[in-house]
């Protein structure tokens, strides 16, 4: 069996929800922890790895969910809240894990941890996954491209916030207003993706 | 199959994802935390991750009134 053009397939699905149809910057899933916990590097890599983990888990445990009991059960219009409490659930014992066997990466993750179960770019790509009827690959290579996608962009757009700190001009454009200003043009930028691939 | 039996299979699988969060909650809460991080709760000294008011960091609005 060639297996070549589902790993094609599989990679172009990671590259198109990673760049070309950013969870952040295209679909706006996810503002409150990319404006909120961008201000330093650290943070936001923390926070970017700990949704990374968390995207993923979910969609590995939310795809066989819906299509092996919600749908047999003939019960689909229960979707978001069966998986509002599947992700709760899922941060807690991520967390559980974390403090129990790993002190350091408790230390960089803890206070972030809890903010996920809020974050809407995990509801909103298991969301995606199921709407779509996407296969259980395509899903996770969604899910990981998705993850990764908001990873780059909130270490990114830290990383210019952290330059913009040091910008002593307008008072009126200080903080917030010159973050807001600075996310749309890098909204813009990845917009130059879209064409990439059309014929 | 009915609407009353797919009623009640939907309460029954909304309590179990309630009961399994509750549980995951209460255990998450009874482990302890590791050396040096029993206090992570809102610090005026560390807690400068953001700088934005949030349960985590109430001293934001402070910081920036003062």
């Amino acid at each position: 069996m060639n297996t070549t053009p589902y790993i094609y397939t599989f990679l172009l699905a990671i590259i198109s929800s990673c760049l070309i149809d950013n969870v952040v910057l295209s679909r706006f899933y996810g503002i409150c922890p990319f404006i909120g916990v961008s201000k330093k590097v650290k943070s936001a890599f923390s926070m970017g790895v700990a949704v990374t983990f968390v995207i993923i888990l979910a969609a590995l445990i939310c795809w066989p969910l819906y299509h092996f009991v919600l749908l047999p059960l003939q019960i689909p219009f229960m979707d978001i809240l069966t998986y509002i409490l599947v992700i709760a659930s899922l941060v807690q014992i991520v967390g559980l894990f974390i403090k129990k066997f790993s002190a350091p990466l408790y230390q960089s993750f803890g206070i972030y941890l809890p903010l996920i179960t809020t974050n809407c770019a995990v509801l909103g790509v298991v969301q995606t996954n199921t709407d779509t009827a996407l296969s259980f690959g395509l899903s996770m290579a969604n899910a990981i491209g998705t993850s990764l996608g908001f990873l780059l962009v909130i270490v990114l757009f830290s990383t210019m916030r952290e330059r913009i700190e040091e910008y002593n001009g307008n008072k009126a454009f200080k903080g917030v207003p010159i973050a807001l200003i600075s996310a749309a043009i890098l909204a813009m930028a990845f917009m130059g993706l879209m064409g990439i691939g059309a014929k | 199959m009915s609407d009353t039996l797919r009623l009640v299979i939907a309460i029954g699988v909304i309590l179990f994802l309630l009961a399994t969060f509750i549980v995951t909650f209460i255990l998450y809460k009874r482990t302890p935390a590791p050396k040096g991080c029993e206090n992570m709760g809102p610090n005026k000294e560390r807690c400068k991750n953001c700088e934005m008011s949030c349960h985590l960091n109430i001293y934001a609005d402070r910081k920036e009134n003062e």
